[in-house]
């Protein structure tokens, strides 16, 4: 181990003992952007101002059960975690305090329990990873996601942060590095589930000196926070994994790119490069090595395109953020003309723990197809909406709804779910026993994409649904290229027109006709992938179409008729 | 060569290519036609509008690409209208047309019908394509047209229902029929390098605009016309003669500057030129264009033109005939003694017109005293035939975008030769340094890293201190000092006079910029270097001239690719004026007057008794300076305008005058002979690179005007010479290759189309790029530095110069508008004054200083009042920057019919200064 690391190690690992086992106890509170809006920030203020407590409180990222929060735990001196689930800032004082002044937690409230022992009192709680949204989790990129704060360098170390990157500048050299990752089977997590090694591996022999890897979390996504989430929770990982990938590819910088109003993450990380910058773990030299490495925080304005990799390019330069056609591919020339990769923030997240723990125990998580994890995102009609991280092919659609997710709300059927983003549409029963990764979701129309699953319930009225995605795309198409600019226009107008029962005879053709243009001709995926969502729907649900437009109704009374909706941004 | 093609096969026939070339360029080269509309030959691709797709298979994989972005690999198939492709470009342009308005290409009679007529289809008026201004020229229509739609898609049509801008000069915006094919913002920004315009929002409401939304007045527009060239519909058009047609097309050149712009000149069908378009094969400019050829060409339409000859009788000028009034010419001029006469010969004359003018003047009138009517010093005349190449440009125009550094020197390129200043950006923009040495603050230096202000007229001080610095860090080009050049020690023996700091005491240019400057040119190889003569006066022209070569020869940016030197001239036709002998000195092949054995080659060669003593300069003859007798082809000439004292036109002993307008030249004239203009004309130019361009008529004299060699031809005739029977301007362009050497291998035939660089020697030669490319040796020439001299003015006691730029964002601008709905630019200018005169005149940062300045008819207005910044670099030196926009709505407002010649420029000023009472908040508008 270099001097470098384990004087940081030393003093991380005194750090955290003095809050797991010091003499104080440690309440945690969750707050990730779910947290924040259930309320975890004014009850962490609650905790800190109005009870005084001689206890030390800290703000953690969530870990990913959205459906609990706010999320609070206090662990005593020494002892186990106990978690208290929806707990508002008016309980605080009661439950928090009470806990902590009588050194007993509070049974009734209590929610999960995590630690070697079962706290006293506790009989009837569950142990935290006996959790029915827990158990099914294998927690490699989220692993430290609630445990930590995540502004904390050292909170991260003396949880074996960092210790990849130590290994990897230490033991391995870059090609050794590389090879891992192809090992390891990783494929990229922003959709399109390129194979990473291989990716890396066009950039790796460019002589050029300047290189960049672009970390890509714009994640415009309707229903994807996952990126967001390892931002919130652990931004470290994200960035041990982007020097990986610079030492990997004989990379000169790094950028991770922000969209605006992603507060937490753009704050997050940019605490993250502060400090590894000031802990020799940016800049030059690393921890005393020959490998020298920089990292910024870029950030563009209200875009979706702008997470197409060149539009990204495109972003970071100052420009509008439009897609560049291809060739030149980013690996030839890239951001200001040098070559460059882009990964999606789960992808970069993966690489410490694939090379801390190598690229066989990467590949026994998941399954020959995919290795490693889908970090879902799971929201719409269900009981317990949140971020879980399970084993590719581990688990169905129909059983992460069913198992993870607690069903549907109220007792209703579960109708469709939609994944991948909004460039894919809603899929029905026939789909809903497929297993929960690349290839299998992409047998149906959908794709698992960077892991969004939004469930809908008896009440969604397909039309609804698709009228609703195609409007977000058309809001977001760049207005480039004319097929996406112009097609995405008439594709939102009619669907429009279906959802209020005065539809055309020919809509249908139209919209495949209009959708062959967009698929064939269009500059950049959002186009080529726009008509996704209706061909889905079409094919699933052809029923709810043909309802408003034969019998003139809405077979759900989800589009409220007479109220349509005029989208903005269609024409000048 | 024929190792790096790449063969191809498009549509079953197999093409050549060059690597790197996309798909549909390889097919245009092959005359292989693929639908486009973002696509425009020579910009980047973009990509966007997805009508070039094409089918190809390559490495045994098949797939549909956009041709104008996916480059050609070897063996690869191409269909251009496979079955899926033709589809795909349907079904694109179907989503196309349901937002632009497309009425008359379902129409059977849409070849028949004229704008004003009935429609029986009920096709709204807005909606049908007769009535738009592109009618005959839409590239939407062909399109259309080429893939033989039937336009019944049942896509709903939406027309956009936008304003018109018709608020600013030039060119009407309707925004209602743009594609968002975005041509236009990346002409501006990627070809002009100006990014005024911009697109504008996104998704389905992107459109193109102005960069901030504002008016074009306020964007940085430069009126340059080239997004109106590349607008493929009728959103970008020219407001005059807006929908008129075209029924005849020409190539030709236009004469307003000396860059030469090709363009093609649209002609319609009653004799009138109603439109310029940059002529994109052209060598001189790549089809670009700036204000005053793009709008400035109409003038030979006007209804005021001069129609026949007129006489001057009882003091009044009288309707006469041309025998009449050559008889009277010829008696005028025979009254007075040779030397008293004189001819001025028009800027934008053509070569024939000059030729022929040297030679009427020499072996009828007599005299040297010929010259072309810019304003030109005996002094700098003798500097331009003593110099390397005769002073003139080294090396090609768009040689300029190669280089690593510009410098640019006294001169104002992105106003006075537009064009020029085009490559210089584009250098800019891939790298390069630009240094501009100048007082004022032009367009150029917004684009400069290294802007030396010296105090005015220490410019060749500057030079030689750039010179030291490169002396003194060894930046200097040692093989080609070594084998090239002669008088290096010399020359390096008076460098040393420039001490450094000296030179910065001096000039007031600090000696870190001074150094920075001389770093970045001697180490910018290849670099160019423009040099001007503004605020330079005439007694120094040599001096500048000198230090100029010095600095380019040392540093071995002579005969380079990307190197060279640029003199800016101002008229249009002044180093063809030079090259055939128009000048007091100089016979035509550069001979000199005073020699004998030249001027016996020249009268062996084509007869003729040439004088032998050197005649006066335009400069001189103007001032009236022993001159009696003058003819003057006047047409585009203002004196005024270059800045010359104009006494001997004011009261000439006699005047021969040939324009095309009653000019104020014409009207003091007692004979006036009605001139053809440019657009009449067949002949030849030279533009500053040297390159021999043609020019060609495309209007029909209308009533009695000739050409201007024609007229001196006809007089001569009068007069007794001989050796003047030219029947057509190629027959005196004939004679001019028999005694101009560098032009012995040109002939009219040759040079249409691109023209040719002279020096072409004989026919097989393809001309010269670069001069001094081979192994000649050249000089250096001691220079010594001079103390400043400072005239003091009491009345007007400090220098002004007078900067313009497009964009000022320091200070505000506001958009009114005048009772026409026109925008006008209405602003506070700042004037930059040195803190220590400040205190004297007792003002302060902010305050309000009214202008009081010496007449000059040459130049351009002054603001009456400044608000002070005390930023000036020099004691009694102020500045004022006004904005580029406001020289466009004053064309606007002049109502001069030939406006290229009345925009004036921006010579230094002499200005009082008085404190005034601040109306209102400094950078507020008034009510």
């Amino acid at each position: 181990m270099s001097v470098a690391f384990s004087e940081l190690r030393q003093k991380a690992d005194a750090e955290w003992l003095s809050l797991t086992a010091g003499d104080k106890p440690w309440v945690r509170v969750g707050l990730g952007t779910s947290g924040e809006a259930a309320g975890a920030e004014e009850a962490f203020h609650a905790i800190t101002e109005s009870l005084g407590l001689d206890a030390n409180v800290t703000l953690v990222g969530s870990m990913g059960l959205c459906y609990a929060e706010p999320l609070i735990d206090v662990q005593l001196p020494g002892g186990a975690r106990v978690f208290y689930a929806n707990l508002g800032a008016d309980e605080v004082a009661d439950v928090v305090g009470g806990h902590i002044k009588s050194g007993r937690a509070n049974a009734d409230r209590a929610f999960a329990w995590h630690g070697d022992e079962r706290p006293e009192g506790l009989g009837a709680v569950t142990r935290l990873s006996e959790l029915p949204t827990v158990r099914v989790q294998t927690r490699l990129a989220t692993k430290l996601a609630g445990d930590i704060d995540p502004r904390d360098l050292s909170q991260y170390i003396a949880n074996g942060g960092y210790s990849a990157l130590e290994k990897a500048l230490e033991d391995m050299d870059p090609a050794g590095v590389l090879d891992e990752v192809k090992n390891s089977g990783l494929r990229g997590r922003g959709g399109a589930a390129f194979p990473t090694g291989v990716k890396w591996g066009f950039l790796a022999p460019n002589p050029e000196p300047v290189k960049y890897i672009l970390c890509n979390c714009e994640e415009g996504d309707p229903g994807a926070f996952n990126d967001k989430g390892i931002l919130e929770s652990c931004p470290h990982t994200l960035l041990e994994g982007l020097i990986l990938a610079g030492y990997a590819t004989n990379s000169s910088n790094g950028f991770i790119f922000i969209r605006q109003g992603h507060t937490l993450p753009i704050e997050n990380s940019r605490k993250a490069v502060q400090d590894a910058y000031a802990a020799g773990l940016l800049g030059q030299n690393i921890l005393g090595s020959d490998f020298s490495y920089d990292v910024e925080i870029a950030l563009t304005g209200d875009s979706y395109v702008a997470g197409e990799e060149t539009a990204l390019m495109e972003a970071i330069e100052g420009k509008r953020s439009m897609p560049r056609y291809r060739p030149p591919f980013p690996a030839a020339a890239g951001l200001w003309g040098k070559p460059s990769n882009i990964n999606n923030v789960k992808t970069l997240a993966y690489a410490p723990t694939i090379i801390q723990n190598g690229a066989d125990a990467f590949k026994s998580v998941g399954i020959e197809s995919t290795s490693g994890t889908a970090i879902l995102c799971i929201t719409g009609a269900v009981n317990r909406p949140g971020m879980y991280e399970i084993p590719m092919g581990s688990l169905t659609v129909r059983e992460v709804v069913e198992d993870v997710a607690g069903g549907i709300k109220d007792g209703k059927n579960m109708k469709l779910f939609q994944a991948g983003g909004p460039l894919f549409g809603p899929i029905g029963e026939e789909g809903f026993d497929s297993p929960i990764d690349f290839d299998s979701i992409a047998k149906t129309t959908g794709s698992l994409g960077s892991g969004g699953l939004i469930i809908g319930d008896e009440d969604v009225c397909a039309v609804n649904l698709t009228r609703n995605l195609m409007a977000f795309n058309q809001f977001e198409s760049c207005g480039k290229c004319f097929p996406c600019r112009l097609g995405m226009t008439h594709m939102v107008e009619t669907l429009e027109r279906i959802s209020q029962n005065v539809g055309r005879e020919d809509d249908l053709a139209l919209m495949e006709r209009m959708g062959a243009s967009m698929r064939m001709g269009s500059l950049c995926g959002h186009g080529q992938l726009g008509y996704n969502p209706v061909a889905s729907a079409l094919k699933y649900f052809e029923a709810d179409f043909r309802s408003h437009m034969d019998d003139k109704k809405c077979p759900t009374g989800a589009c409220g008729e007479g109220q349509m909706v005029t989208p903005s941004r269609t024409r000048p | 060569m024929a190792d790096d093609t790449i063969k191809l096969t498009v549509d079953g026939q197999e093409i050549e290519a060059k690597p790197g070339q996309t798909i549909i360029q390889a097919a245009q080269d092959a005359d292989i036609y693929i639908p486009y509309l973002c696509y425009f030959p020579g910009m980047k691709p973009y990509g966007a509008c997805r009508m070039c797709v094409v089918s190809t298979e390559a490495g045994g994989r098949k797939g549909v690409q956009a041709s104008c972005t996916t480059p050609v690999m070897a063996d690869m198939i191409v269909e251009t209208s496979s079955e899926e492709v033709v589809e795909l470009r349907r079904g694109i342009t179907d989503l196309l047309m349901s937002e632009h308005p497309h009425g008359c290409l379902t129409c059977h009679r849409a070849e028949l019908c004229g704008p004003q007529d009935i429609c029986q289809r009920h096709v709204a008026v807005t909606d049908r394509c007769t009535i738009c201004p592109k009618n005959e020229r839409c590239e939407l229509k062909d399109t259309v047209r080429f893939m033989k739609l039937d336009l019944t898609s049942s896509l709903d049509y939406h027309r956009r229902d936008l304003p018109i801008h018709t608020d600013d000069p030039f060119y009407d915006r309707d925004y209602n029929l743009c594609i968002v094919c975005v041509r236009c913002v990346r002409a501006c920004d990627e070809v002009r390098g100006d990014s005024a315009l911009s697109m504008v929002s996104r998704s389905g409401v992107a459109l193109v605009g102005t960069s901030h939304g504002t008016s074009l007045l306020e964007s940085g527009c430069e009126f340059c016309g080239a997004c109106i060239d590349a607008c493929p519909t009728g959103a970008l058009v020219e407001r005059d003669y807006k929908w008129e047609k075209a029924s005849t097309k020409v190539k030709t050149v236009c004469t307003n500057c000396p860059v030469g712009c090709e363009f093609v000149m649209d002609i319609n069908d009653i004799n009138k030129v109603v439109r310029m378009t940059g002529d994109l094969s052209g060598e001189a400019s790549h089809g670009q264009a700036c204000f005053k050829g793009k709008f400035g060409y109409d003038y030979p339409n006007h209804v005021r033109r001069l129609k026949y000859p007129m006489v001057r009788v009882d003091g009044e000028l009288q309707r006469t005939t041309w025998e009449v009034a050559l008889e009277a010419a010829s008696q005028g001029l025979l009254q007075h003694l040779p030397e008293e006469r004189g001819v001025i010969l028009s800027p934008r004359g053509t070569n024939e017109d000059h030729y022929v003018g040297q030679k009427f003047a020499r072996t009828v009138l007599g005299t040297n005293n010929v010259d072309t009517g810019l304003n030109r010093s005996a002094e700098l005349l003798a500097a331009l035939a003593a110099a390397p190449g005769h002073g003139a440009a080294t090396n090609p125009i768009w040689g300029i975008e190669n280089s690593k550094c510009v410098l640019v020197v006294a001169g104002n390129p992105t106003e006075e030769q537009n064009v020029l200043a085009v490559p210089v950006k584009k250098a800019v923009r891939a790298g390069a340094n630009l240094i501009v040495i100048d007082p004022r603050e032009t367009e150029l230096t917004r684009y400069a890293t290294n802007w030396l202000r010296p105090r005015p007229g220490t410019e060749i001080t500057l030079l030689g201190g750039l010179a030291r610095v490169i002396l003194d860090e060894a930046l200097e080009d040692k093989d080609f000092v070594r084998d090239r050049l002669d008088g290096v020690d010399e020359f390096k023996k008076a460098i040393w006079s420039f001490d450094l700091m000296r030179v910065s005491q001096i000039t007031g240019v600090s000696e870190d910029e001074i150094r920075s400057a001389a770093r970045a040119y001697g180490n910018g190889s290849p670099a160019s270097l423009l040099h001007g003569t503004d605020g330079i006066v005439a007694g120094d022209h040599a001096d500048l001239l000198a230090a100029v070569m010095n600095l380019a020869l040392m540093t071995g940016n002579i005969g380079c690719a990307g190197g060279g030197v640029y003199p800016l001239y101002s008229g249009a036709n002044t180093q063809g004026g030079n090259d055939v002998g128009a000048a007091p000195n100089l016979l035509p092949g550069y001979r000199s007057v005073s020699s004998n054995s030249d001027r016996d080659v020249i009268s062996s060669s084509v007869g003729g008794t040439y004088p032998q003593r050197p005649g006066k300069s335009v400069r001189d003859m103007v001032a009236g300076d022993g001159i009696k007798a003058l003819i003057v082809l006047a047409d585009g000439w203002n004196p005024d305008v270059a800045g010359m004292t104009t006494n001997g036109l004011v009261n000439p002993g006699f005047m021969v005058v040939s324009d095309a307008f009653m000019s104020d030249t014409a009207s003091r004239a007692d004979v006036v002979f009605p001139a053809a203009t440019y657009a009449e004309v067949s002949g030849t130019i030279t533009n500053l690179e040297r390159r021999v361009q043609k020019v060609n008529p495309g209007l029909e004299l209308r009533h009695e005007e000739r050409e201007g060699w024609r007229t001196l031809a006809d007089l001569a005739n009068v007069m007794g010479g001989s050796g003047f029977g030219y029947e057509t301007s190629s027959e005196v362009f004939e004679e001019i290759r028999k005694v101009v050497p560098d032009y012995a291998g040109l002939t009219h035939a040759r040079i249409e189309g691109r023209g040719i660089q002279s020096p072409a020697r004989d026919e097989t030669s393809n001309g010269t790029g670069i001069l001094f490319s081979s192994e000649e040796r050249l000089s250096v020439v001691p220079m010594a530095i001079r103390e400043p001299v400072s005239l003091p003015n009491r009345e007007y006691p400090f220098t002004l110069g007078h900067g313009r730029v497009l964009l000022r964002p320091e200070e505000d601008v506001q958009v009114v508008r005048d009772e026409r709905s026109m925008n006008y630019i209405e602003r506070d200018t700042l004037i930059e004054i040195h803190p220590e005169d400040a205190a004297d005149l007792d003002v302060s940062e902010g305050d309000r200083v009214a202008i009081n300045a010496q007449q000059d008819s040459s130049a351009s207005p002054l603001p009456d009042f400044g608000y002070v910044r005390l930023s000036s670099p020099h004691r009694g030196f102020v500045s004022v920057t006004t904005l580029f926009a406001e020289v466009v709505t004053g064309i606007q407002d002049s109502g001069d019919i030939d406006i290229s010649p009345s925009v004036k420029g921006l010579p230094l000023r002499h200005v009082s200064l008085a404190k005034a009472p601040i109306l209102r908040e400094a950078g507020m508008a008034a009510d």
